[in-house]
């Protein structure tokens, strides 16, 4: 393979970089005069079209022939590339969003670290090799510890971003401790070969040194993704970190991390799974996760009734939300219904819950730019004073609910039938089935309080608030726009999706 | 350009209109407006547009129902729900009906709601109205068709109770929603069981649709416990929801008391379009209430058991309703009464005459009788909020124009012979129930009918508009005292109410869709005479057979002649109880209470209906409620409470166990432990470590559950 064709396999990547660099370089050397301003409005310009630029390059060109490096290093395929597409759609907004943000004066070094971050989530999901996940898992989190630090001058950021830092560095070593098991069993770092080795294994009752793999392994993405018990850095972060930050980390990073869990679990562990259902409990991957998706989805429902800041709110709900997501990465296709993959599903729930969740934290921010906080008392009859926000604040609010016709009801309800099917006629997966309908009953309950404030309760402040900008508005609205479509037509995504999923024979 | 791939765009521009006027600001008046009307207009454009459409494919003998279906969402393994839309006489004709009266009551509206403080949420609602009704004609799928059809329910409730502060129209817009939903119930079952048994909703699928052969004659051999055909068990329960939506007995009673809405509200939906959404239900799914005679030649002559309800439930609502509306004083109310009568005819002529004729009821009953609502409310408008016809008189002077167009509507709602549309279609309706095959008594019911609908027109006409002006300035009208006794919350809806000397004439905004309205009235029946059946034919895509001297045929011409007989007596009647000599004073009753005063009370009570069902249903109900309260509170509150005692006690038990016996030793140690923690705690004073020591903790916990599950094997 020529290095020609290797540069056409990982253009998008490659582009990534150039704009990133071309984003510090063009604020380092020439820029730094000129108000701050005109250097936002200059660096979200060059990200936007740098990820442009990638989406336009896979989208228009024609699929270079599935590929994959040095066994399966580095892979291409339709899905990988729907993925991508998302990911870097998710960095626009968030780059949009940053733009009107005054936290800070070093704008190319903030921007470059966002499309950093995006590059190392692209590198996440086009790798079946552990080697390569776990670098590219540093490069995204060392990127997001620091755009959490980035607000030097709220000692809250600094606080979340040593909390988050340090849990993921703990995380870390957990994880590098499970793939080095992983590769003593197997010899091998690609995730094919591991799971031969595995199934090996796992013949006659389970490994210990595989229980602790596994383990292992479940903590390193259980962090990433938020979930219970590795869930305790995410209030914190979501609360302290620049809004721009907590939307990335919250939308971007979960996409990514979420879909390369399953991954992991569905190839590297194929012959493991065990089994989860209450009558037939066997040990192995499923009833390991789903022990921390009931955790996750009970925790983080219950936790978030008693928030009273909305980003916390917003935080636990998206450890409520890790346990649904959950849910379809043990949907094992079973030899009953070799052709519904959870994956279509969970590409599909984590796509638009990412959507939602950045256009709520959007809200939020242009809630705190005018009252000062991200209490559920600032959101006082918001409704009044600006009508399309509320509006669209709705629509988020409702459908991270899961309501009909918004894209969250068709996340779930997918998401769950795939949950259901997986055990063929045992439905072994029932129990935590129900037990996410219920506490979806549940959060409805702490979004609605969300809703009542901005709807009901009169406004508290007297003053006349700034106006907002046009542009913030045209980009909640553009999200909240996508997030109805999307439920009205979840076909827009699934379809291809699927069709994707077929080629890559997953 | 192919119009059926962009027959969505109907519905869609009124929404959008909903949607965008739904975030805009209270004062925003003339942009709601504007907004509303625009959109109102574009889709009347593309629904002539697609009635020309229609039209080429009924000249060019191609299929009668061009469908575009897609698939919405896939669930369960190989199931795609599927919706779409459908473009065929029937959708063609209401689309332009109903965005046609739409535009017309939505500029009438800007005049008549000028001065509410909530005109912009009026526009929304009736906008979201004319999206759903527009829904409603376009669909091709049931489920569709019921996702609007509870829209366009929710609407009526919202507008029905537009002026919530007043608590009749609140206590309106419930009854409104609560009655329908007994029909809409209904409806859903019939839905689900249609879907059970023949797995497809659509209505027309290039032969898989429900109301094809293949699925209809799946429908009609298999039978149920009861003996009944399937199709005939799923047709009874689709026409049970007509019934609520289109006031039918037994569920009219909603209706009239919908008229506590604005007059606009009442012209459009409570006339014109909603209301006549049943009747179009039931023309939508005519293949399946006709079966078997629709499907199978040997069986045409059969009449089903399903056509026959609706015959007979219509004739029943036509008479019923026709008597209660003589005896009636509100003008809305009389109007009300009159459009449920008229829907029943509507009803027999499904029944007996199949879609056609039914349907040219509908269409000319929605011009004139949204004329004779408009004219009401220009009526009202112009008499200061009087609504009670004994108060009225006289008007004829003061409201020229009002009067002519009101005229023109009230000859022909009675059925005016020859030149007015309600006499052409009423007539097809009483021809065809005289050569019905089953019974005569629809027939007589019809005839008795129309009698008293040219009797209680007459009557109100000339309360209304003939002998002295009986209007008392100054006096608090009924409407007034309800002002009063909301505080003033009304007269702030109606700043007009301040009495200026005289009634006036409304503004042009108002009296010009009156006119437009009045000529359509007088000029549509043409469409369908016997003599050139141009609205027959292309309903049911036969071809076009004009012949004049139809006319001369016996059957036709005696019918002809009896109605004709029929109005000019019921006119003559009214004239001689209530034109011979002006009412001279509001307070001296009825001419025909000093006749029969039991009868004419009986009527003006609506015949206890509503009071039976206050003591039927809704004291069944609150008995059963009661009932329900007392076992909470006596019998199961009871066993919880004993539960809770038991509890109770042995938790205290348990603590005293727990104090004197364990704590004692335990304490010391305890004491030590705790101790120990708070000066930890004073040595760690971040939690970050607490946070990583849970990791290590979780390690070991899931690690001991996978072990435990390995042994446990």
């Amino acid at each position: 393979m020529s290095y020609l064709s290797i540069l056409n396999l990982a253009a998008p990547e490659t582009i990534m970089v150039m704009t990133a660099l071309a984003v510090l370089a063009a604020d380092l050397l020439f820029m730094r005069e000129l108000e701050r301003g005109t250097r936002q409005l200059i660096g979200a310009m060059i990200g936007c079209a740098g990820c442009l630029a990638a989406v336009a390059w896979m989208l228009v060109l024609p699929l270079p022939e599935p590929g994959s490096l040095m066994q399966g290093l580095f892979l291409v395929d339709p899905l990988i590339r729907i993925v991508k597409v998302a990911l870097l759609a998710l960095t626009i907004f968030t780059v949009l969003i940053s733009m009107e943000a005054d936290f800070t004066q070093h704008i190319g070094e903030y921007f470059a670290l966002i499309l950093f971050a995006a590059i190392g989530m692209m590198f996440l999901v086009s790798t079946e090799d552990i080697l390569m996940i776990f670098i590219s898992l540093e490069l995204t989190s060392l990127s997001l510890y620091i755009l959490t630090a980035f607000n030097k001058r709220n000692i809250k950021s600094a606080e979340a971003a040593l909390k988050y830092f340090l849990f993921g560095g703990m995380a870390a070593a957990f994880t590098l401790f499970g793939l080095s098991l992983l590769y003593g069993i197997s010899g091998s770092t690609n995730l094919a070969e591991i799971a031969k080795a595995v199934s090996g294994k796992s013949v006659n009752g389970l490994d210990p040194l595989l229980i602790a793999a596994i383990v292992l392994t479940v903590i390193g993405f259980g962090f990433k993704v938020a979930a219970v018990p590795f869930h305790l850095w995410a209030p914190d972060a979501y609360e302290g970190a620049p809004i721009p930050s907590a939307a990335f980390i919250a939308s971007g990073s979960k996409v990514a991390s979420f879909f390369v869990f399953a991954k992991v679990m569905m190839i590297g562990f194929k012959g493991a799974e065990g089994s989860g259902s209450l009558q037939a409990w066997m040990p192995g991957w499923v009833p390991t996760l789903a022990v921390v998706a009931a955790a996750s989805m009970v925790l983080g429902n219950l936790a978030a009734i008693a928030q009273s800041s909305v980003r916390r709110l917003l935080a636990y709900s998206a450890i409520a939300h890790a346990g649904y997501v959950l849910l379809a990465v043990m949907a094992v296709p079973s030899p009953l219904a070799p052709h519904t993959s959870p994956l279509g599903p969970l590409v599909y729930y984590v796509i638009t819950y990412g959507l939602t969740t950045l256009g709520a934290f959007a809200v939020v921010s242009n809630v705190q730019q005018r009252t000062g906080g991200d209490r559920l008392s600032d959101f006082a009859g918001l409704a009044r004073r600006a009508p399309l926000l509320s509006f669209c604040m709705l629509i988020f609010m409702l459908s991270l609910a899961g309501i009909p016709p918004l894209a969250g009801f068709f996340g779930k309800f997918y998401v769950f039938t795939a949950a259901l099917s997986s055990g063929g006629k045992s439905l072994g997966l029932l129990w935590l089935v129900i037990l996410a309908v219920a506490m979806s009953a549940v959060s409805l309950y702490y979004y609605l309080l969300v809703l009542k404030q901005i709807y009901i309760m009169p406004s508290t402040d007297q003053d006349t608030p700034r106006p907002l900008s046009i542009g913030s508005q045209a980009i909640v609205f553009a999200l909240a726009a996508l997030v109805l479509i999307l439920g009205c037509a979840p076909g827009l995504i699934l379809e291809p999706v699927m069709s994707a999923i077929k080629v890559a024979g997953l | 350009m192919s119009m059926i791939q962009y027959l969505w765009l109907i519905p869609t521009l009124p929404l959008l209109a909903a949607a965008l006027t739904a975030i805009a600001k209270q004062p925003q008046r003339r942009f709601a407006a504007t907004l509303a009307i625009a959109s109102m207009s574009l889709a009347l454009v593309l629904s002539c547009i697609a009635l020309t459409v229609a039209l080429q494919h009924w000249g060019h003998g191609e299929p009668e129902h061009q469908v575009y279906n897609f698939r919405w969402f896939q669930f369960g393994d190989n199931h795609w729900l599927e919706l779409g839309w459908v473009l065929d006489p029937l959708t063609a004709v209401m689309l332009v009906m109903v965005s046609f009266v739409g535009l017309l009551i939505f500029i009438y509206s800007t005049g008549y709601m000028a001065q509410d403080e909530n005109f912009t949420r009026f526009f929304c609602f009736l906008s979201l109205f004319a999206a759903a009704m527009l829904g409603v004609v376009i669909a091709n799928n049931l489920l569709l068709l019921f996702i609007c059809w509870e829209l366009v329910g929710l609407t009526s409730y919202l507008l029905i109770g537009f002026w919530y502060h007043k608590p009749a129209a609140a206590a309106a817009a419930k009854k409104a929603f609560i009655t329908t939903r007994i029909g809409d119930l209904a409806l859903l079952l019939g839905m689900v069981w249609l879907y059970s048994q023949s797995g497809t909703l659509l209505f027309y699928n290039g032969g898989k649709g429900c109301l094809e052969q293949t699925a209809l004659l799946k429908l009609v051999t298999q039978t149920t416990s009861i003996g009944v055909a399937v199709s005939t068990g799923i047709a009874l329960l689709i026409f049970c929801g007509a019934i609520g939506k289109s006031g039918q007995v037994p569920l009219h009673v909603w209706l009239p008391d919908a008229m506590e809405g604005p007059t606009p509200v009442s012209a459009l939906i409570h006339a014109a379009t909603m209301v006549a959404a049943g009747v179009f239900l039931v023309a939508r799914v005519y293949p399946l209430m006709g079966a078997p005679a629709t499907l199978v030649a040997d069986h045409a002559e059969v009449v089903s058991t399903a056509l026959r309800a609706v015959t007979w439930v219509g004739a029943i609502t036509a008479l019923f309703a026709a008597t209660i509306a003589v005896a009636q004083s509100d003008i809305k109310r009389i109007l009300a009464y009159s459009t449920v009568s008229q829907l029943g005819f509507m009803m027999i002529g499904l029944g007996v005459g199949g879609v056609a004729v039914g349907m040219f009821h509908l269409i000319t009953h929605a011009f004139f009788k949204a004329l004779l609502f408009m004219g009401a409310g220009s009526v009202i408008h112009g008499c200061h909020e009087e609504q009670d016809i004994r108060c009225m008189g006289g008007l004829r002077k003061f409201m020229p124009i009002t009067f002519a167009t009101y005229a023109i509507g009230m000859l022909a709602l009675s059925g005016f012979p020859l030149l007015f549309s309600g006499f052409w279609s009423k007539d097809e309706i009483l021809h065809h129930a005289h050569t019905w095959s089953v019974s005569h008594w629809p027939f007589y019911m019809g005839v008795v009918g129309a009698l008293l609908t040219a009797f209680y027109m007459t009557r109100q006409v000339f309360y209304v508009f003939f002998g002295n002006c009986r209007l008392t300035l100054g006096k608090t009208t009924t409407s007034e005292q309800r002002t009063v006794a909301h505080g003033g919350a009304t007269a702030k809806e109606h700043p007009h109410v301040e009495l200026s000397s005289e009634p006036h004439e409304s503004p042009l905004v108002m009296t010009a869709p009156l006119m437009v309205l009045a000529f359509f009235s007088v000029t549509l029946g043409f469409i369908g005479t016997p003599a050139w059946p141009w609205f027959q034919a292309f309903l049911e895509g036969k071809q076009l057979v004009s012949a004049p001297g139809k006319l001369m045929e016996g059957g036709i011409l005696s019918v002809m002649g009896l109605s004709t007989i029929v109005v000019f007596a019921g006119i003559g009647l009214g004239y001689w109880l209530y034109g011979r000599k002006p009412v001279p004073a509001s307070q001296q009753p009825d001419p025909i209470e000093r006749l029969w005063p039991d009868v004419f009370y009986l009527l003006k009570r609506k015949y206890f209906v509503d009071e039976i069902y206050d003591w039927a249903v809704v004291g069944l109900n609150r008995r059963w409620a009661q009932a329900c309260d007392w076992l909470d509170r006596w019998v199961w509150n009871g066993a919880v409470q004993i539960i809770s005692y038991l509890t109770v006690v042995l938790s205290w038990a348990n603590r005293v166990f727990d104090e004197k016996v364990v704590n004692l030793g335990f304490d010391e140690g305890c004491e030590g432990v705790s101790l120990g923690a708070r000066l930890m705690s004073k040595l760690q004073n971040g939690r970050i470590q607490n946070y990583l020591r849970t990791i290590g903790l979780a390690l070991a916990i899931l690690v001991l559950i996978l072990i435990w599950g390995c042994h446990a094997q």
